[in-house]
């Protein structure tokens, strides 16, 4: 095992120290501030719309998303923008449907408002299952890739980047829940909003400022001419585009640790707004990932590909080298060092809001409402949910290492959306909207669509029986994408379930989620703290109600 | 807190006085829900449709998609990608300032009103004067009441 690859690149060591530093001290601040449960997993409900804008979006633009898209487009062209469109056109489905809603009638978890009106038991082990299999498989992805990004960009072994990236992960939570959490992802958006716009502006000077001669260019830069700029090279088969298409516009809309960031803000007003703060942030990003993608083809050019690796994942990071002056010159090191520590930071902010949703799945639905069932102290839940933290940053540390950078992870952000779009995102809205839903609907539609997510993934050809081998485990089954099958197939197994079984309690207490959901009354009161840590009084159910209702 | 909670109910903040059966069928709330999905319902169609007949050609039409959209290099597939951006800003924007001047309101209504009727129907929960209780007439569960069109609201953010 190599610790220190030969070329360690100081100046992004040095960089991505001054990042640690000051996530470091946030963290340490916030840890003064974290003592309630709702502090810990809500940072107290203080956030403003804004702030939560940000966050939401240091929480959501992974990676994936500003490497792995950069790289899709330098390598295929136009089906590198197709998964940019389908991130973002995703938050109109939580505008619309969850958002608010969830805000209303939730207090930690997507448990809590999945389980509001059934049997807690099974419908909370239901929703903590899909917390568990969305946050674990996206975790270990980039887990994974954080170890081989970091090993080249920094040059630090594999092993150590991963336990580097898990240690602090487990660091900013286990000391600041999500008070720091919250505004390592604001810090995260903020560099990463910065470097892409400076980063834009150098690929358009390069060309002349007219976008369009971008796309002139990087079609002369690719052999593959004309079609590059059409759909075709990534994405072959269509069913399967459209596939892929239903699992990032449904999936986002149950992503656990996104929707849990709608309890840190105190009302629905500020939720409906942070989700259009975090619409604008994420749409001008990815409007610019088309300057990064196609921006890499026409200037760094075919010659390229083999140096930006097989995912493309090194083109954004190459791309500033060359527009900043090229490899060895101050200007090119710098702004390669600048990317590499921004790209740390995105991995940052995004494992901690995973850990974080998944460590309420096993602390406040598993460990106080299925174990405990309700009769422990709060002081006792948010040491499990330290402990909680811990153990599971530490068992995807260990997973990440074992399995090693030739652990194939493309497919795993593939399968945490299926799981989402599929057993998440049907129950929740069910859960909300329809009356007769009930807990055996809840807990077959969320299995069904766990399991058959897991298993079609497993049996595409991509998978198993390998990349490089020909056609699928089945004949009849190739798709890479479940989702045109996981989805409806969720949908399903909730409507069969319910119809099977009879609940006179869901179908009476539809009316309060329902009233609830819609009106905020009775909405969780923030516990005072605010984003600057500043407590105020509590607002307790009495000033809560004079404050929202007028006395005539 | 965690250890007073019934296991059943979602919010610290219960209020057992209000009836949500009635509530949920008072007309303030059936309006809400009525102006809240004759927004969202075809919203929704119209994103989802105009989101996957774009997913659809980007599939099955990749020559279309790859044709020249009024300049050299702009293809129509570009062009209807940007078109999805302006729409999820759009329809955002717009559902923001609907949810803001209409049903924040509305919603606001409902909840009075629920509120009210569980304050009539157990006396003393909360502490009204006399004059408070006889100044006005006791609105029937349902019945409009005259009333502040916009009541004051907290402020969100």
């Amino acid at each position: 095992m190599t610790f220190f690859a030969a070329d360690v690149n100081e100046l992004a060591l040095g960089i991505f120290a001054l990042v640690v530093a000051i996530t470091l001290g946030i963290t340490y601040w916030a840890s003064k501030r974290v003592a309630t449960a709702t502090d810990f997993w809500a940072a107290g409900r203080g956030l403003t719309g804004v702030q939560n804008g940000f966050a939401i979006a240091g929480d959501y633009m992974s990676a994936a998303s500003f490497l792995g898209i950069a790289g899709l487009i330098f390598l295929f062209g136009f089906d590198g923008f197709l998964y940019s469109v389908g991130f973002l056109v995703a938050f109109l489905t939580v505008l619309f449907l969850l958002g608010e809603r969830m805000r209303n009638s939730g207090k930690y978890t997507i448990a809590d408002v999945l389980s509001f009106r059934m049997k807690q038991r099974p419908a909370r082990a239901a929703a903590a299952l899909g917390t568990l299999a969305v946050a674990g498989f996206y975790l270990i992805a980039q887990m994974v890739g954080a170890g081989v990004l970091i090993n080249a960009l920094v040059g630090i072994g594999f092993e150590l980047a991963v336990i580097i990236t898990g240690a602090f992960m487990i660091i900013y939570i286990v000391a600041g829940g999500m008070l720091a959490t919250s505004w390592v992802q604001i810090i995260k958006a903020i560099l990463l909003m910065t470097a892409t716009v400076v980063l834009t502006l150098f690929v358009l000077g390069e060309v002349g400022w007219n976008p369009v001669d971008l796309f002139r260019e990087a079609r002369a830069e690719s052999p593959e001419g004309a079609s590059y700029l059409q759909p075709g090279l990534f994405l072959s088969s269509p069913i399967d585009t459209v596939s892929l298409g239903i699992a990032l516009v449904l999936g986002t809309a149950g992503l656990p640790h996104i929707l849990m960031r709608f309890f840190t803000v105190p009302d629905a007003k500020a939720a409906r707004s942070s989700v259009m703060w975090a619409v604008a942030l994420i749409g001008a990003f990815y409007v610019m990932t088309t300057a990064l993608g196609f921006g890499a083809r026409a200037i760094l050019g075919e010659g390229a590909t083999e140096a930006v690796g097989t995912g493309g994942n090194l083109a954004a990071p190459l791309l500033a080298e060359e527009v900043g002056g090229g490899a060895g010159t101050v200007g090119g090191d710098l702004f390669l060092a600048i990317i590499a520590a921004v790209a740390f930071a995105t991995i940052l902010a995004v494992v901690a809001g995973l850990v974080i949703s998944a460590s309420g799945a096993v602390a406040h639905d598993v460990w106080s409402n299925i174990v405990r069932q309700g009769h422990d102290s709060e002081k006792e839940e948010v040491w499990v949910a330290k402990i909680a933290a811990f153990a599971i940053g530490a068992i995807a540390i260990a997973i990440a290492v074992i399995g090693g950078e030739g652990l194939n992870v493309s497919f795993m952000v593939g399968l945490a959306f299926a799981v989402a779009a599929s057993a998440i995102f049907p129950a929740l809205l069910l859960a909300l909207t329809w009356r007769r839903f009930n807990t055996t609907g809840a807990v077959t539609g969320v299995l069904i669509g766990t399991f058959t997510s897991i298993a079609l993934v497993i049996i595409s050809p991509t998978v198993w029986p390998g990349p490089d081998a020909e056609g699928g485990l089945f004949s009849w089954y190739d798709l890479a994408n479940p989702g045109i099958v996981s989805v409806p197939l969720g949908f399903i197994g909730c409507w069969l379930g319910t119809m099977l079984s009879r609940e006179e309690v869901a179908a009476r207490s539809f009316d309060e989620l329902y009233v609830r959901s819609e009106t905020g009354l009775g909405a969780e009161t923030g516990t005072g703290l605010t984003l600057t840590g500043r407590r105020g009084a509590p607002r307790t159910a009495a000033t809560a109600a004079t404050t929202t209702i007028p006395h005539p | 807190m965690a250890a007073t909670e019934s296991p059943t109910a979602g919010g610290s903040d219960h209020h057992p006085e209000i009836d949500w059966v009635a509530a949920e069928r008072s007309p303030e709330f059936r309006e809400l829900i009525k102006r809240k999905r004759a927004f969202v319902v075809p919203a929704t169609i119209f994103f989802l449709a105009w989101y996957f007949g774009f997913i659809i050609l980007a599939g099955y039409a990749p020559d279309f998609m790859g044709e020249e959209f009024i300049t050299d290099g702009f293809t129509v597939g570009y062009a209807l990608a940007l078109s999805q951006f302006i729409m999820t800003w759009g329809l955002g924007w717009w559902y923001l300032r609907k949810a803001d001047r209409v049903f924040d309101p509305l919603a606001e209504r409902a909840a009075e009103v629920a509120l009210q009727a569980g304050a009539e129907a157990r006396p003393g929960r909360f502490e009204r004067t006399a004059d408070e209780r006889t100044g006005q007439a006791a609105p029937l569960p349902g019945a409009p009441r005259p009333g502040p069109s916009r009541p004051n609201r907290p402020s969100g953010s």
